[in-house]
Parts: structure tokens; C-alpha cells; sequence
């Protein structure tokens, strides 16, 4: 009996020394309290590498979870995770709101710009209201081109609309009795901010904000499919490049004959000709600056209302910038530290815009921050993404001949086309 | 060589037949280990646990994850607790398969049957306590059985969970519950069936006379017996603890009353199944309840073993409340088995 005693305290022994050993090689954990939860959370114990994701997030404020959810106290990666929003893209519109939205970030005050999530959530990019309203109406579906139905159920909440619309419902396949609409949307709903990218490069894309705000690279786009439509780039900007945009918008071509998306054959070797409308024409600003540059966050994000295509959100001349014969493009002088165009420059610093400078301002009321008035009347713009410097004079007082009432682009292309 | 402490809870001799680990499995002896054990660890959870909704599943992941040995203390108690079930479940089945219920020791058995029930809320208690996304059905469906009885039901969920509905309260009275008051049933009852064990003879034996083994082994032979087995089953303890982590799901942030694909604790999964088959009150509160009268009623209904067959397996004469219990247990363990598969479906 003593030796079994003493077998098994052997056995005892064993078992600790085993216990001590499994517990040592656990990871040495990484604390974090960022300043706006005030909850330690130990992310970083395993993703110490990743970089930061833009320079108005810093971890150190924001940490992880605040986006990204999680079990900010779980060092068991499957537990850890298990409740984070979105999986990898806690960005994705689906969850946007609980991700990305407090009042102090993307769902505040629309007077100070802060309602990012909900104008997006109500623009052409989410609702692809447009396309299902042309189709519809295309195919008989419905008496006019208003937009009824959106990818996504959406509502105008902030209770005023200048379009009119205040809600759009899911636009639902199986009650549509045509078969070209059943064929539009088995095959066509996959370019707006919530759609799962199909496979192949010529789909490729992030969901939800990241579509644009996540820098892609080439090296991301064999894993897009395999994660669904979201990336491994940690990172987040404001400078979103022409690159980003042609993602989507310059990939290829819906046919409405056989309601199939056809990718673009062409191999473009220069920027000039790497768009898929070969009877376009470009002035050198539509090709050299970056689609951002001109087109405005209103544009690109929703201004809030619900709009029934493309075409009533756009509104970008050649004149908000250029002016016309007889009259200078809008400007105005920032006076007020609270002003749009300073936060907009402090995000994407490549102007060092101050308190005194004027810059245009568009027929909307949005500020152009990167075009700057220089004293001798001409313009200087500073291209987003890049930082590249260009000046340009207004039409005012130069040899232009155009005609007042002729202010679409396709008059000014007829003398500034470039060739290609 | 002098009784000490331990040596005294003990009666100076026992008859060696019965004190084989064939006739006892041991198991009345593991059962008050595994209280011992999980008293122990428990306290040292109560450093970190925090019984507040929005603290408690971190707290939970604070002593898994950062206290130093927490995740070993919390799996030591995790263990010991699933453990407890079994062995103790064991001893009532040991007893029952034994004869050991009949007069003078049917009173005795009642105090067990009453431990078992406490040791089935105690892990029903602590499993809620998690107040992870794992225990929702518990926390849900379970409780929401009280609520199933006509008439009463109501209050005593009330009684139970602090509000007419799972909420900040619940997480308080589950650890009220947890920490004192089934604790404090369960040491009280159970000093008390350690008593009654001597009180009413020692191990359950035929009489003198009638023995077919004189032997009696002395309590330093016991008490080192049990010593051999407290350290193996460590060693068990402390392998699962290392090996098997306690399970854990993300912390509970709203409570509501959604159940979705929730599973009951594994000790509960019969009831589960029940459930599936009919009305919540007849199914998960009457047949459950019945279930424990039977049991509780079998030294007084059923024809009692004779004594010249007590000590051993199976006597004779207790054939009737075999046959029963173990159709009872086969019944609980087929659906069981059955909740278990249609969960992996």
C-alpha cells in the first residue's frame, strides 16, 4: 500500500510539473486601454504587427474592438473572435452602424457632416436604386423611372427629402414575372456597397466602406474571393485613388440584350486609355487628376436623400471650377476653425489649407478644398490621393469661345479632347 | 500509531468485503472529494468573479485567460463539478443496485437523494453563472419550466430569479443561490449523511452471524485507501484541467429571451428531449418531479432486501427497484444520447 502511495504521488508530481509546462507556454499577453473605451482589451497580444489603420485611429484611442467587436479579454483566437462584427470587415453596411457609428463618428449631426452612415446607406451606391428602377421600367415593371426598390430596404430618416423618395423596399426577384429581371438579378446585383464580389479579378472588390476606403492592391485580390469580399489590408483612407474607384466602375459592361455582365477584353498599358468606353473623350484634368478630385463626397456618398439614379446626384461641371465666359467660379474664404474644408485638409494633409485661404465652392454649397485661390486669379489644385500640384486659369478672360447655354462637358470636349 | 483527525471520521474497523472497491466503486468517498475540491476552487473564484450582467461573462474570461493558473483553477472547478455529478450519481445507483436503502438506512438515503438534487442546481447554478451565449437555454428555457407550474409557478420563478423575466437580478440570485444558499443546504445535508452513515451501522453489511468473511479491516487501512484515491483522482483532476479547457462562448451582452440552437448543461439534456416531446410543465416539470418521488419512495414501497443479502451486488431480493432504475437510467440515457445526435445534425 505504501508503494501505490508513493507511485501516485510520483503521478501527482507528474501531473503538476505537466500542468506548469502546458501554462508556460501560453503567449505573454499584450494589454491595451484605449483612451475611448477605458476597457483593457489584449488584441494586440497576437496582432502586435498589424499597422495602424489610418492616422485618425489611432489604437492607442480607439483600440480594436470599438470597431471590431470581439471578446476583448479572450486569448483563445476561435473565442476571441466569435463575436466579432462583420468578420473581417466590421464595415461591411450590414453592421456599419454598430461598427463605425456613434455620434461623435460617422452617425452624428448632418449640419457638421457627421451622418456619413446614413447618407451612404441611402445613396445610389447601396440602394443600385437606379439600375433596378431603368430595368424595371425597361421590361414593364413599373409605369416610370423612379425608384421604388433598393438591394436593401432604405429609409430617408431625417424627415425631409428633396427627391421626394422616402423609402425604398428589398427589391424581391421572385415576384418579378419577367424572366429578363429574374436573369437582372441573378446576374447584375453585384456591384453595389453590400454585394458579395463574384469570382475573378474583373469582380473584385471590398464590401461597404472599405469599397473605397480600403486601399486594394493587387496582391489582395487572389484572397478577396476566398474571404468574401473582404480584404486583409488593415487600413483606411480619405485619398482614395482613381485605382480604388475603377474597381467597379471600369471593369466591364452589364448588356441588357442578354442581362450578362461582360468583363472588358482590352489590356491597357497607360492610364489614358485604361477606360472601357473607347468613344469617350477626355480633357487632361478627367485623366490626369483622380475621380475624386472633382467628384465630391456628396456625390460619391449620398447627400441623405434618396435619389432615383446616378445622373440626379451628379452635378460637377467643367464650370464648378472653371467658371464660364462671364462669370468666376464660386469661392469662398475660410474664416471659421469649425470649417469642413480645414478637417477635410487636417485628414488627408496634402494642402496646408488655413484660415484666409479662399477655394471654390460648388453649386451645392461643398467646399473644393484642394483648389486654392492664388493672387493672381488662377487656381492651384492639389490632387488627393497623389499630392501632385496643378494650376489652372478660370474661362473668364481667356480666348474661350464657347456658348453660354452650352456648359456640358461634351462642348468643352470639343476643343480639349485629348487625342488617345 | 495514535487516530488523528481523519482517522476519527472514520469507524475503527469495517468488514473488508465491503470496503472492496468492486462493492463501493469508491464513490461515496469521491463525491465528498469532489465537494472538497470544488469548495476550494470556487473560493478562489470568488476573488475574481464579478455577479454583475455587464462584468460577469469578463470575469469569467479574466480567470480563464489572465489570472495567473486562472484558467486551471476555473477548469479544477469545472471538473470537479461535471465529476461530482457522475460519482455521486454513481454512489445513488451503488446503493440502490446494493439493497444498501433498506431499513435501518432508508432515512440515510433520502439525505443522499436530497444531496444529488442539490449537487444537479449547484451545477445547474454554475453553469448559469457563466452568462456566456452558451447558457442561454439554462438561463431561458430551463428556468423558464418553474414558471410552466399552474398556479404557483410564477412566483416561485420570481422567487428564483429576482423578476418575472431573466435580467440584472438573475445573475445575483444565480450566485446567491450558487455560493450560499444550495452550499450551505449541501454541507448541512451532507455532515449530516456522513453522520447518519455511522449512525446507522457503518457500511451497509449483512449481519454478523451471516457473513461469509470475518475480516474487517482497521480505519488506517481506510483512510490510506482513500489518501491513494484523492491523489489519483488529482491527477485526473489536474490532466483534464490542463487537456480540456471548461467550455466558454462569447460574454452575454443582452440578455433577452431569444434561445437559438441552445443546448441544455449536459446533466439536463433529457429534459431537453422531453421538452421536444410535449407540453413544458407535464414534460420538464411532472416527469422529472415523479421521477425523484419514485426514487425517494423506494425503501417504503418497494419489498426491501433481506439482510443476509445485503453487502453484495444485486441481492435477490431487491429485484423489482433493479429492473426500474435501470430501465429509468437506460430511459435517461437513450435521450440523452438522442439530444446529443440532434444537436450534431
Amino acid at each position: 500500500m505504501k508503494r501505490l502511495i508513493l507511485v501516485a504521488a510520483g503521478l501527482l508530481l507528474a501531473a503538476v510539473l505537466v500542468m506548469f509546462w502546458a501554462t508556460s507556454r501560453r503567449p505573454t499577453s499584450i494589454e491595451l486601454i484605449p483612451s475611448l473605451t477605458d476597457k483593457p482589451e489584449y488584441c494586440l497580444t497576437c496582432h502586435a504587427d498589424l499597422p495602424e489603420i489610418s492616422a485618425s485611429h489611432p489604437v492607442k484611442t480607439f483600440g480594436c474592438v470599438i470597431c471590431h467587436g470581439g471578446e476583448r479579454l479572450a486569448l483563445d483566437a476561435d473565442l476571441a473572435h466569435s463575436s466579432m462584427r462583420g468578420g473581417r470587415n466590421p464595415a461591411s453596411l450590414d453592421v456599419v452602424q454598430a461598427s463605425c457609428g456613434s455620434l461623435n463618428c460617422h452617425s452624428g449631426d448632418p449640419i457638421k457632416n457627421r451622418d456619413h452612415i446614413q447618407r451612404v446607406l441611402t445613396s445610389v451606391q447601396a440602394t443600385y436604386a437606379g439600375a433596378i428602377a431603368n430595368v424595371r421600367y425597361t421590361f414593364g415593371a413599373q409605369p416610370d423611372l423612379k425608384a421604388r426598390q433598393a438591394v436593401n430596404a432604405a429609409e430617408d430618416l431625417d424627415g425631409q427629402s428633396k427627391t421626394g423618395i422616402l423609402s425604398l423596399s428589398k427589391f424581391d426577384p421572385t415576384k418579378e414575372t419577367n424572366p429578363a429581371l429574374q436573369m437582372f438579378a441573378a446576374n447584375c446585383l453585384n456591384c453595389h456597397l453590400s454585394a458579395a464580389p463574384k469570382a475573378g479579378p474583373e469582380y473584385a472588390h471590398l464590401e461597404g466602406c472599405p469599397a473605397c476606403h480600403t486601399p486594394l492592391t493587387d496582391a489582395d485580390i487572389p484572397t478577396l474571393s476566398q474571404i468574401q469580399g473582404n480584404g486583409k489590408t488593415h487600413r483606411l483612407t480619405t485619398a482614395v485613388s482613381y485605382t480604388q474607384c475603377n474597381r467597379c466602375h471600369n471593369r466591364g459592361n452589364y448588356d441588357l440584350k442578354d442581362m450578362q455582365f461582360h468583363p472588358r477584353t482590352g489590356q491597357p498599358t497607360d492610364r489614358l486609355h485604361d477606360y472601357y468606353q473607347p468613344m469617350t473623350q477626355f480633357t487632361r484634368c478627367e485623366w490626369t487628376l483622380d475621380c475624386i478630385d472633382c467628384h465630391t463626397r456628396q456625390e460619391a456618398m449620398g447627400d441623405g436623400d434618396i435619389h432615383s439614379n446616378q445622373k440626379d446626384i451628379q452635378y460637377i461641371r467643367c464650370k464648378t471650377c472653371h467658371g464660364t465666359l462671364t462669370e468666376l467660379p464660386h469661392t469662398y474664404t475660410i474664416s471659421n476653425s469649425e470649417d469642413i474644408a480645414l478637417r477635410l485638409a487636417f485628414l488627408n494633409p496634402v494642402i496646408d489649407l488655413k484660415i484666409g485661404d479662399t477655394i471654390i465652392l460648388t453649386e451645392k454649397g461643398e467646399p473644393l478644398w484642394t483648389i486654392r485661390q492664388l493672387p493672381d486669379g488662377s487656381f492651384e489644385q492639389f490632387s488627393k490621393a497623389t499630392g501632385q500640384r496643378f494650376v489652372f486659369r478660370p474661362v473668364m478672360g481667356s480666348g474661350c469661345q464657347q456658348n453660354a447655354d452650352q456648359q456640358e462637358s461634351r462642348y468643352c470636349h470639343q476643343c480639349h479632347a485629348v487625342k488617345r | 500509531m495514535r487516530p488523528s483527525f481523519f482517522h476519527h471520521l472514520h469507524p475503527p474497523t469495517i468488514p473488508a468485503r465491503q470496503a472492496r472497491l468492486r462493492y463501493t466503486l469508491g464513490a461515496g468517498g469521491l463525491s465528498v472529494y469532489m465537494v472538497l475540491m470544488v469548495a476550494f476552487t470556487g473560493i478562489l473564484e470568488m476573488f475574481f468573479y464579478i455577479p454583475t450582467p455587464q462584468q460577469a461573462g469578463p470575469s469569467i474570461q479574466m480567470i480563464t485567460f489572465l489570472v495567473p493558473y486562472g484558467a486551471i483553477l476555473r477548469n479544477l472547478h469545472y471538473w470537479a463539478a461535471q465529476l461530482l455529478v457522475i460519482v455521486a450519481g454513481l454512489h445513488m445507483l451503488r446503493v440502490i443496485f446494493t439493497g444498501a436503502y433498506a431499513p435501518p438506512r432508508q432515512f440515510n438515503y433520502l439525505l443522499g437523494l436530497a444531496l444529488f438534487v442539490l449537487t444537479l442546481f449547484l451545477d445547474f447554478s454554475g453553469y448559469v453563472l457563466r452568462w456566456d451565449e452558451g447558457v442561454r437555454w439554462a438561463l431561458v428555457a430551463g428556468t423558464n419550466l418553474v414558471k410552466s407550474i399552474p398556479m404557483i409557478g410564477p412566483s416561485i420563478y420570481i422567487f428564483v430569479m429576482g423578476s418575472s423575466q431573466p435580467g440584472p437580478a438573475a445573475v445575483t440570485r444565480f450566485y446567491t443561490w450558487h455560493i450560499f444558499g444550495l452550499m450551505l443546504f449541501l454541507f448541512a445535508i451532507g455532515v449530516w449523511h456522513i453522520f447518519r452513515v455511522r449512525r446507522d451501522g457503518g457500511i451497509a453489511a449483512p449481519p454478523p452471524e451471516l457473513r461469509r468473511d470475518p475480516q474487517r479491516i482497521t480505519r488506517f487501512e481506510l483512510v490510506r485507501r482513500e489518501g491513494l484515491f484523492a491523489i489519483l483522482t488529482t491527477v485526473a483532476l489536474l490532466l483534464l484541467a490542463t487537456f480540456f479547457p471548461a467550455p466558454l462562448a462569447p460574454a452575454m451582452t443582452i440578455v433577452g429571451s431569444q434561445v437559438t440552437d441552445a443546448r441544455a448543461p449536459w446533466f439536463f439534456l433529457w429534459v431537453q428531449e422531453l421538452l421536444r416531446l410535449g407540453n413544458a410543465f407535464w414534460m420538464g416539470v411532472v416527469i422529472p418531479l415523479f421521477l425523484l418521488i419514485f426514487l425517494a419512495l423506494i425503501p417504503y414501497i418497494l419489498p426491501s432486501p433481506h439482510p443476509e443479502e445485503l453487502g453484495e451486488w444485486f441481492p435477490r431480493s431487491g429485484r423489482v427497484a433493479q429492473v426500474i432504475v435501470g430501465i429509468l437510467v437506460l430511459g435517461i440515457l437513450i435521450l440523452t444520447a438522442l439530444a446529443i445526435l440532434q444537436s450534431k445534425v
